[in-house]
Order: C-alpha cells, then structure tokens, then sequence
C-alpha cells in the first residue's frame, strides 16, 4: 500500500471553535456529559464549550453508523388489496463527530468488515458515507482500563478516522490521514498553520510519550487464538462466568459488538400498518440463541462469556485476520460485577 | 470493626466440614475499585475472601441464580448455600424468604455489619478524587474511609462518599443471619428515610415529567437493572422479550401470538413503561439495595421509582420489607384496620 503524504496542520485551542464554525452545513458532535457523569457524543451547541478533555464516553461512537434502532422498511396492507413496501433507506445529514478516540476508530474498521466485506448493508453504507470522524490521541490514558496497545493499536492510531488531533502546549496538531479530512481542514483556510518540523518532532514526542503509559497486557497476542480454541471446553469458563448477572451492557457498549435483532413493529392493526425494524441484539441474552423447539445451544452464562470472548479473539481472527476487540476497556470497566476480557485472556487464551 | 480474618476461617470452616455446597461473599476484582462477587467451592478459596466498603452488591441475587442453576443441573446435592450478607442484603434474604423462594435450612447466613459507614459509591468517590484513582478503600474509624490512590492514603468523610441509600438506611445491621460480624451499630440517621425521593416529589409535575423523559429517554434496555435485582427472579418477564419461556408444550400458536407488552426500541415509551412496570413489581419488596441504580451505564436513578414506592407501603400500611421472616408479604396481608378510601 502506498502511503499518501499526510497533511499536517496546527491549530491555536482556541481556534477550536472558529474552525467548528466554518463547518456550517453538517452537524457537529463532540463528547458532553449528557448527565451527571454520563459521558455521550452530544451536538455542539456551544463551540466554545467543546473542550476535548473527556474521559472514555460511556457509549461509543458506533451508533452513528449502526444506531441502536434502524428501520428498514415500512409496511402497510389495506384488507383485500396487495400489501405496501416503503424504502426507508437513511440519508442523514452530513455529520463531522469530534473526540473520537483511537480505540473507537478502530471499532469502526471491525464494524466496516462486518457491514461492508462480503455484503454492503446499503443502511450502513448509507450513514458511514456521511460521517467523518475527527480523532483525538489520548495522551493520557483516558479510562483505566485501556489497553488498545495489547491488542494491536496505539493511543494515537489512525485507522477509521479522517483526522487525527493531538493536544500540544496551548495548540492542536490537526492531520489529515483521507482526502475528506483534508476538506475538513480546508475550510478552516487562515486558522491552519503549515506543521513545522519542529511541531512534527514535537507531535512524535507527544506519541511516544503517550505509548509509554502502562497499560493492562495481554501477553502474546498471536497465540490467543490457537489457546482459545484448545480451551473451547475448559471449565474454567462456568468459573468466570460464576458472578455474571447477563445483562447487555458488555456488548451494547462495546464499540466492535454488531449483532442486531429485527421486529415488525406494527403502529396499527386494523388497517394493518407499521414498520420493520433493526434493533442491537446480544449473545449475553438469553433469547439470543433459543430455537423454536426450545432449546437453547447457549443455555447458560458459561457459555455465553465464551462466545463474547472467542468471536472477539478466536472466530474474528480466523474470518478476517484481526481481534474484534479494540481495547476501549468498556466492557470491564462498566461490568457490574467486574468480569475481565483481559483476565478472561490472560488465563484461557495463554498457551 | 469487622475482623476479616475471622470471616475468612468461618468460611474457611463450613467448606473444609461440607456442611456448605459454595459460599458466596467478595473478592478483590482485576476490573477495577470495587469487589467482585465469588462463588467458592473450596476451603482453600476463603482466603481470598474480603470485606470492605467496596463490597457494595447485593450478593442475595447469587441465592436466586443459585436456585436456577441447580434445577437446571438437576442435582441432588440439597447442602445449604452461605452467603456474606449486609445489612440491606439480609433483607433481601428475608423477602425471598417471605416469598418462599427458598426456605430458612437452604441458606446459611454470614451477616456482617456496615457498623457506622456502609459502602462506597464509587461514582462520588471519583469526582471526590478527580485526577486522582482510588485503588483500594478501608474502614477508617467509625465514620470515615480510608482511600489508597496512586499518591498515597487518605482519610475521607464516610457521608461525603458514600453510597445515598446507606445515607438513608435504616439498618446497617443484619436482620436475618447464622453468624453475624462487626458490631451492631445504633442507626446512624445520616438522612431522614426517603429523603431523596421527598425532595424529588416535591417538584411540579412537569418539571418531573421533563426529567422521567431525559431519564428513559437514554435507557439502553441492556436490563442491568433487572439483571442485578434478587427480586426479579421470574424466569419470563412480562415485559420483555429476551426471556420468553418454552417449554416442550408450548404450541406454535402460543408462540406465535404472545403478546408484546412493550418493542425492543429503546424508544422512550418503551423504556418508561419497562421501567414503570419494574418498579410496581417491586412495591412492598423492595429493600432499597440500590444495585439497580448502581449498575445503569447511563446512570438513571432507579432508586427514586421504587423508594417512591416503598415509601407509600410505609406510610399507608407501616410495612418495611425484609424487617420479619414471619411476617406475611405486604399484598398477601390484610388487616381491619387498613385504610381503604381508595376503594371505591
């Protein structure tokens, strides 16, 4: 692959919100308490107030692109006569989403593989062509269970984002990585200054300061999967999964997780009318797997603790050559009884 | 102050003698501040047992799950299960007990007291620290925690960290136990009961409406809440989908045509009637644990629904669940001299 040469730019803090200004004609989003500590995606309505100082946000960005309720199609039926299909396909607004961080960026590749590689859900397509997704390199961990360098990235990767910005002294270092984010920072004209070598040394430092912070480690990546699949029927996962409550908050809040449910939702029965509908589903759930006949291949919590980890660090590897798992720490740091992907690894995907 | 080493040998002793089949109590958690719940089998385990402020779920639900688990193994092996309970937790204990859930014999309890503090909320603790991360808390006297973060220990105010339903707990001590440890402390009386709800219900009503709909609005519908709770052990939840029970007699058209009370959008109609459904199920059985508000990723409080709630059993019919093994459920009671101008 040949490497582009990437535009680089600095841009004073305080010009933040001056250049969020000339991105009139899309909407914007930044990370916002939405309530008292829930930190969400949020439209700016004050520039000003964009700080980009935010810790993990408790949702990731996925809903942008995979939101939590999609409708596919509307239907109706007038007694007698032939049934109504309506197209619903999205076609939103055009959507710049600022503070992305690089863990999340990299979810949205996975989600890409998932959506795009070997058939392109147009609902998808449809949203990911109009958001652009401006990162921020976390130059200190921002949760404390970060480990994206344990599984392949970087608290300042590029992948899945349009724009990387790193926090310097009292300045952004603004890079264009895709030929959108350089129209990004097009329309700021005056407010960029031309990166010089001495910022460009000084954005290197940033980074490798930044990849110096420990972080939670997963020993030899490379063999997880082959672990994983010898320990399919260890015991050891009826264990850790001992204090599971199954809830959803793993899954739903992991910004890799993809699995979707789809409903008739019907508004009206008589004349019949309503929509069909795409909701997030689970595997932690337990109608997730239940057949018509009433079994269920995946009856208890043993077994589901396995599939979350083996499709993120065994299935996911085997189909598309990479974890399904980005290292946001989500999913440990929100579980309500402290159930560990990085432990659960550590003692069954080690050789 | 509890003496930990004391908990670990007793539990040390039920396994080693086999008069316990699992004890269920805390453990340090790799996830972070707060204990994980384990589930030891062997005597060998109870020294990786812990207590302290950080202990905060409600491990009653393990009772609950215990049960499922069980029947679903079909085992045969009737020992009882022991469980490290507060407080709040022993309540828990006494309602499923009133409820037949299970009987006295099936649970050995091991209460401990909250003494003077009770348990950590670790959302204040954190805006309480800011940059700081708090990497371990003790009991520090009879009204303060000892906070370890990365910059050392420090001393903190119990009340200022605490979780708010030990601010309005009414008793820190069990009330239901086989063996209890700690000291029973008189209440503390840090909050008057219900304050919090009082105050919430005190505001217009379109200033609540406004708030309830900010509130369901980012409900998630991950089901944490129910997930957590030691009162929802119904195995089908008329609410939703994810639990519909099928058994072998279960007719296509049953399957079918079962009714769907509520969608699995998490659109705001949805979510507040799951919600509002939830919490009436709750009415005179909750024992205001609080792990339901506790466990929301998107920090909904849950607990003002069903203190509300608890809070008219209190004040109509003077019931506190989870006070009285003996006594009957609040809706399977009835006495002469309830009021009753609400019939008509």
């Amino acid at each position: 692959m040949t490497k582009t040469v990437a535009m680089e730019k600095m841009l004073k803090k305080a010009d933040l919100a001056a250049w969020m200004a000339k991105l009139e004609q899309t909407r914007l989003f930044a990370p916002a308490l939405e309530d008292e500590d829930v930190w969400n995606y949020m439209p700016v309505a004050d520039a000003k107030a964009v700080g980009l100082d935010h810790p993990n946000t408790i949702r990731p960005p996925k809903g942008f692109v995979f939101p939590q309720r999609e409708v596919l199609y509307k239907f109706s039926q007038i007694p007698s006569e032939a049934p109504i299909l309506t197209e619903t396909l999205p076609d939103p607004e055009p959507t710049v989403v600022f503070g992305v961080r690089p863990c999340d960026s990299r979810g949205l590749v996975r989600q890409d593989i998932v959506f795009t590689k070997e058939y392109e859900d147009p609902y998808y397509h449809g949203r990911r062509a109009k958001v652009i997704y401006v990162g921020q390199a976390c130059n200190t961990p921002p949760s404390a269970n970060c480990f994206c360098s344990s599984v392949g990235g970087s608290p300042c990767a590029e992948d899945g984002l349009d724009v990387l910005m790193t926090e310097l002294d009292g300045v952004y270092h603004v890079k264009a990585v895709t030929a959108r984010g350089a129209e990004l920072l097009a329309k700021g004209g005056d407010l960029f200054k031309e990166a010089s070598d001495a910022d460009k040394a000084s954005v290197l430092k940033t980074h490798a300061a930044a990849k110096a912070h420990p972080q939670r480690p997963i020993k030899d990546l490379g063999k997880v999967a082959g672990a994983l699949k010898k320990n399919f029927d260890s015991p050891a996962w009826d264990e850790m999964a001992k204090a599971c409550i199954g809830c959803g908050i793993c899954t739903f809040l992991c910004p890799t997780c993809h699995c979707f449910d789809i409903n008739d939702e019907v508004t009206c029965s008589s004349p019949c009318s309503g929509e069909r509908v795409r909701t997030w589903d689970t595997c932690q759930f337990p109608d997730f797997t239940m057949h018509t006949s009433g079994h269920n291949p995946r009856h208890d919590l043993g077994s589901r603790l396995r599939q979350r980890v083996c499709h993120k660090f065994l299935y996911f590897v085997e189909n598309h050559d990479t974890q399904q798992c980005t290292g946001c720490g989500r999913c440990v740091s929100l579980c309500p009884v402290g159930i560990d992907i990085v432990s659960v690894v550590e003692r069954l995907g080690q050789p | 102050m509890i003496d930990v080493a004391q908990l670990k040998a007793h539990a040390k002793g039920l396994l080693e003698k086999g008069t316990v089949r699992t004890v269920f109590g805390y453990r340090k958690s790799t996830a972070g501040l707060l204990a994980e719940p384990a589930g030891i089998t062997e005597a060998a385990q109870a020294d990786d047992l812990i207590f302290d402020p950080s202990c905060v779920q409600n491990l009653a639900l393990y009772l609950v799950n215990d049960k499922k688990h069980q029947a679903e193994k079909r085992s045969d092996d009737k020992r009882p299960v022991a469980v490290v309970a507060k407080g709040c937790d022993s309540r828990a204990i006494t309602v499923l007990l009133q409820e037949n859930h299970f009987s006295r014999e099936s649970v050995h309890v091991i209460g401990v007291s909250c003494e003077g503090t009770g348990v950590v909320d670790a959302r204040k603790l954190a805006r309480k620290l800011g940059n700081k991360k708090a990497l371990a808390v003790a009991f520090d006297g009879a009204d303060a925690f000892a906070v370890t973060t990365n910059e050392g220990t420090q001393s903190i105010a119990a009340a200022e960290v605490m979780a708010e339903r030990c601010l309005e707990c009414r008793s820190a001590h069990p009330t239901l136990s086989d063996v209890v440890f700690g000291e029973a402390k008189a209440e503390r009386g840090l909050h008057t009961p219900f304050q919090a709800v009082k105050a919430k219900i005190k505001e217009s009503e379109e200033d609540r409406w406004a708030y309830w709909s900010r509130q369901f609005d980012r409900c998630l519908r991950c089901y944490a809440c129910r997930s957590v709770c030691p009162m929802c052990y119904c195995d089908e939840c008329v609410v939703d989908s994810i639990s519909f029970v099928i058994a072998p007699d279960t007719t296509a058209e049953e399957k079918a045509n079962r009714i769907k009370w509520i969608e699995r959008s998490p659109a705001k109609s949805e979510s507040a009637m799951y919600h509002m459904v939830r919490a009436i199920h709750l009415a005179g059985r909750c024992i205001d644990c609080a792990e339901c508000e506790r466990v929301c990723p998107v920090n909904i409080p849950l607990r003002l629904l069903n203190t509300r709630l608890e809070m008219e059993a209190f004040e109509t019919f003077q019931y506190n669940p989870g006070s009285d093994p003996e006594l009957p459920t609040l809706t399977s009671s009835f006495r002469d001299t309830d009021p009753n101008s609400f019939i008509r």
